[in-house]
């Protein structure tokens, strides 16, 4: 089934979305390699949202026709190092394989770096097993910097992984014919 | 001759190492007072000795795993630390005052501690090290040792509110020694 993109919107997490956050954040094949707790009720889906999701610098709902169906978050890191931000992403199982954790991650890169102006380079660390996900952040643009051996400690297991960034400076306006051509 | 806990040394016994001590304060001005010595590093010159007696006693007599780098006299010409990242990785550093530059010394150090540290911390799975673009010198101290170099990291760490690029190395317990 097709989805047409331009019903991919983000926005920030309300209560109301306790029920659909439920259906792909207790999905394990969804948050399986995240360091998300397991949600297993709307109770503990609720709680999330309001002790978790609403006060995170910058976690957004990926929505179709505004109903939650995933979740992109920019995350900073404190002090000194507030500059770098690691992102991360999750879609419902349902929704995979139409492009739109792609389109919904470049609208999320086409925003933050105006809402947090002290953030100068996104990364993520990408295990090397993640084919999907490096294909997605090397079609918005970030740079493959290299392969951290044994870096992420995950549930048990450590994993080997490819550090990808963007900076603020990547995305410098190009001339208006150009312009269309930055990001997918 | 039976090696004393806590030195490590190596043959043919160039430099040792061994825990700094309240005493070495005077060869420790010696790099610390130094810019040169501080370009690259997270701390300001020194610039008094009562300043140098209070860094000794609240940041590198507590360090968890900090050693002088000393010559056959017994003083210190630099140090090298071993920082915990995570439960399973560790970060190295080192400084050497800068009239022992190019000598060797650093690269025999960073051997000695790497040769080491797995059995003194065997939970230890990665150890990295982050070095400054510009810091040619020590990048080719991990490269002469083993270490593997990973990536060029843009703007990826801040020294004295500057945002740097830095290459990424590490080695691993199963890696080979040069």
């Amino acid at each position: 089934m097709e989805i047409d993109l331009s019903r991919v919107t983000l926005r920030p997490f309300e209560l109301m979305d306790a029920h659909d956050f439920l259906i792909w954040a207790g999905d394990d094949r969804v948050t399986g390699n995240l360091r998300w707790p397991v949600l297993t009720s709307e109770e503990e889906a609720l709680a999330f949202i309001r002790d978790v999701c609403l006060p995170h610098p910058w976690r957004r709902s990926i929505c179709i026709d505004d109903r939650s169906i995933g979740f992109i978050s920019i995350f900073p890191e404190t002090g000194d190092d507030r500059f770098k931000a690691h992102i991360g992403y999750g879609l419902s199982h349902e929704y995979w394989g139409k492009g739109i954790t792609t389109r919904a991650v470049s609208i999320a890169v086409s925003q933050v770096f105006n809402d947090l102006p002290h953030v100068l380079r996104l990364q993520a660390f990408v295990r090397t097993q993640n084919k999907a996900s490096q294909r997605l952040v090397e079609k918005i643009g970030f740079q493959r910097e290299g392969l951290l051996r044994k870096y992420t400690y995950l549930k048990g297991t450590i994993y080997d992984v490819f550090v990808y960034s963007l900076l603020s400076s990547d995305l410098l306006p190009l001339p208006q014919s150009y312009s269309s051509q930055i990001v997918l | 001759m039976e090696t004393p806990q806590n030195m490590i040394s190596s043959s043919p016994g160039r430099i040792y190492l061994r825990p700094m001590i309240l005493s070495d304060v005077d060869d420790y001005m010696v790099w610390a007072t130094d810019s040169k010595v501080a370009r690259f590093c997270t701390w300001e010159p020194c610039t008094s000795r009562d300043e140098a007696i209070k860094y000794i006693t609240d940041k590198v007599l507590t360090h968890p795993w900090l050693r002088a780098i000393c010559l056959e006299d017994d003083r210190p010409i630099g140090y090298i630390l071993i920082m915990p990242v995570d439960d399973i990785r560790k970060e190295i550093g080192y400084v050497l005052a800068r009239k022992y530059w190019g000598k060797g010394f650093a690269t025999e150090a960073v051997r000695l501690v790497t040769a080491e540290i797995f059995k003194e911390m065997p939970e230890i799975e990665r150890l990295e090290a982050l070095v400054d673009v510009e810091n040619v010198g020590s990048q080719r101290v991990l490269e002469k040792v083993g270490f593997t170099r990973e990536g060029l990291m843009r703007k990826f760490i801040c020294i004295k509110g500057s945002v740097r690029d830095t290459v990424m190395f590490s080695f691993l317990p199963s890696d080979i020694l040069k």
